[in-house]
């Protein structure tokens, strides 16, 4: 049997037993999302889209659907989207600023042998699709902090209708700071997890320091794992300004109809 | 209350004092850096000027239209014995830029003599950039996270050497990566958790589950690739390496699923020893309902965090991989496979990590509600 079929079947059942109707929806947003993902890799092809502009579209389809499938739409999802495409598009301003500065695009000599009968006049943009690359790979986390800091600041409001949305937007940060450190390690650790090979391969070839450093590879991964953490820390204010000032906001006619 | 006053004041000097020297540290690392070519043993030169000599419009054999681009490039050498020369450098380009670049002004590169004394691009220096994006997630991560954001950072700088070991290691002691990376996961779960929640109660039971949880998800890979006599891994992406590239893949399985499995660990914990602490007497019924109903909502968020970034980075590979007609199905076997099974067993360690942390919180909740 094929092993990825067999992981993917161990997962949802996992999934379904340990987490009942909530999990199955999970594992069904997972499919969802790797559609997503083969719709934008078709698109992508095509030369005359732009694949930033088409990054930022599939990537508010994937923060609509993850928020709204799995948690539903009421006023915690809201802000948590509006927030996470405000941040999303922020940073794509600064990716793109970075990438193209630094030429991260395309390939690097290290895979030179890969690509010896490959044709890399293929029309497509390169610079675009590193920028398209770096919004991907957070979009997931984002969108995740994103509900992960909206969601509680609800219930704060909701055990504590009257607190003023200074100290609720404090109290958002507050949990966005306590988020940080995990969120960090789980990005950190996964690129590094995934980039463990190159990073062997370097130290086989006897890359001198600077060389390393100013491979494009690992330039690369540099860029990418600082713009998705950028993108990550600054969702936090974001969405604890977004979430409190909407929530406040709609305290005085609900006080009005008690 | 002069006292206070004086606390107060004396906390806000130190504050400022920090500051100023953050500041500090940011412009002079980022003069240095900018300003270092001296240090480097490959010859930098800077481009003054470009000039755009051809253009072409080109067709590949797979239909696809692409304009190359020749361009002469002037610029002047920053260091070494001929600092201070102006050299032409001839330069061609894509507009794709899979394999070239588009030199502007002011970018700084690597250029070396070949055997007819012209000069040629070996690169481009790229330090000063990336300190510039390191500095500004350095600033941002303090701005926001404050102490935590210190902690975190802090964290993250230790891990990165312990990989850095992990890795040097590995070059000297070739069969031993397995159980290097597992002594790494060890150490990374403990520094990166102690440093960010403290020593406490919360954090050990954490530490616990992840470390358990990490192991046997990665157990479970090992088992399933086993059985299923690894069909459908397509380790292509891999073989440029000169190591054995499937011990790589499941080193760098091990260490990926940890930073997932290390956050779901320290939020059920979390969690579930605040609602002891709201409330002592809580029944352990109850507490394992509440903790069931938290990694409902967690686990799927996290797998899904998961795979957008194994995924995302394959995407130049295939876009090419189409461009040069290759089939759907054999662009993605060929690329996808590795970080498929990469989230999914990362997406299994998620899962099994909520009763694992469920079970070990409740047995020290348990024992301490009998104490009492």
């Amino acid at each position: 049997m094929n092993s990825l079929v067999v992981l993917a079947m161990l997962l949802a059942i996992l999934m379904i037993g340990l987490g009942g109707k909530k999990g199955l929806r999970s594992f069904i947003t997972l499919f969802i999302n790797f559609a997503l993902f083969i719709v934008l890799l078709f698109f992508m092809n095509i030369p005359e889209v732009n694949p930033v502009i088409l990054t930022m579209i599939i990537c508010i389809i994937i923060s609509f659907i993850n928020l709204f499938y799995i948690n539903g739409t009421n006023t915690m999802t809201k802000t948590a989207f509006a927030s996470t495409v405000f941040t999303t598009l922020l940073l794509s301003g600064l990716i793109l600023y970075f990438a193209n500065a630094t030429f991260i695009q395309g390939f690097g000599k290290e895979e030179t042998e890969e690509l010896s009968m490959a044709s890399l006049r293929i029309g497509i943009d390169f610079s675009k699709v590193a920028v398209a690359v770096i919004m991907m790979s957070t979009i997931g986390a984002i969108t995740d902090a994103s509900i992960a800091i909206a969601s509680p600041m609800k219930e704060m409001h909701q055990l504590k209708p009257d607190i003023d949305r200074k100290n609720l937007f404090i109290f958002g940060l507050s949990i966005g700071k306590d988020i940080i450190g995990t969120s960090m390690n789980t990005l950190f650790f996964a690129f590094v997890g995934s980039y463990l090979a190159l990073l062997i391969l370097f130290s086989d070839l006897s890359y001198s320091w600077s060389e390393m450093i100013n491979s494009k590879i690992f330039s690369g991964e540099v860029v990418t794992i600082a713009c998705s953490a950028i993108g990550l820390i600054a969702v936090i204010p974001i969405t604890a300004f977004c979430t409190s000032y909407v929530l406040t906001k709609k305290t005085p006619p609900s006080q009005q109809e008690n | 209350m002069n006292l206070v006053k004086q606390r107060k004041s004396s906390k806000s000097i130190q504050k400022g004092a920090l500051v100023v020297l953050l500041i500090l540290s940011v412009i002079s690392s980022l003069f240095f850096v900018n300003h270092n070519a001296s240090f480097y043993d490959e010859t930098i030169a800077e481009v003054t000027q470009t000039k755009l000599l051809q253009k072409e419009q080109v067709t590949d054999e797979f239909q696809n239209r692409d304009t190359i681009y020749h361009q002469e490039l002037t610029a002047k050498i920053l260091n070494g014995n001929e600092k201070g020369r102006i050299i032409q450098l001839q330069h061609t380009y894509t507009a794709s830029g899979g394999f070239d670049d588009a030199y502007h002004e002011g970018n700084k590169l690597f250029v070396k003599k070949n055997a007819e004394n012209q000069f040629d691009i070996t690169g481009m220096k790229r330090d000063h950039l990336l300190l510039g994006v390191v500095w500004l997630l350095i600033l941002i991560l303090i701005f926001v996270g404050r102490k935590q954001g210190v902690l975190s950072l802090l964290s993250l700088v230790i891990n990165m050497g312990i990989i850095a070991w992990v890795i040097q290691s590995y070059t000297n002691w070739d069969d031993y990566l397995i159980p290097l990376c597992m002594l790494g996961c060890v150490l990374f779960t403990v520094i990166s958790l102690t440093l960010v929640n403290g020593w406490n109660e919360k954090t050990f039971t954490a530490i616990l589950a992840t470390l358990v949880g990490t192991f046997i998800s990665f157990g479970i890979a090992v088992f399933v690739l086993w059985l299923t006599k690894e069909n459908g891994m397509r380790y292509e992406e891999l073989q440029f390496i000169t190591r054995p590239y499937k011990t790589l893949f499941f080193a760098g399985l091990l260490v990926a699923s940890l930073g997932a499995v290390m956050d779901i660990a320290i939020t059920m914990s979390s969690s579930l020893f605040g609602l002891y602490e709201k409330n002592p007497h809580i029944s352990i019924k109850q507490l394992a309902k509440s903790g069931r109903e938290i990694g409902k909502d967690i686990m799927g968020p996290m797998t899904n965090i998961l795979f957008f970034v194994y995924v995302s980075g394959s995407i130049p590979m295939m876009v090419l991989f189409f461009k040069n007609h290759a089939t759907f199905t054999y662009t993605l076997s060929t690329n996808l496979t590795l970080e498929i099974v990469r989230a999914l067993v990362g997406g299994i360690g998620i899962v099994l990590t909520i009763p694992i942390s469920l079970f070990i919180v409740l047995f020290f909740i348990k024992r301490k509600q009998v104490k009492q």
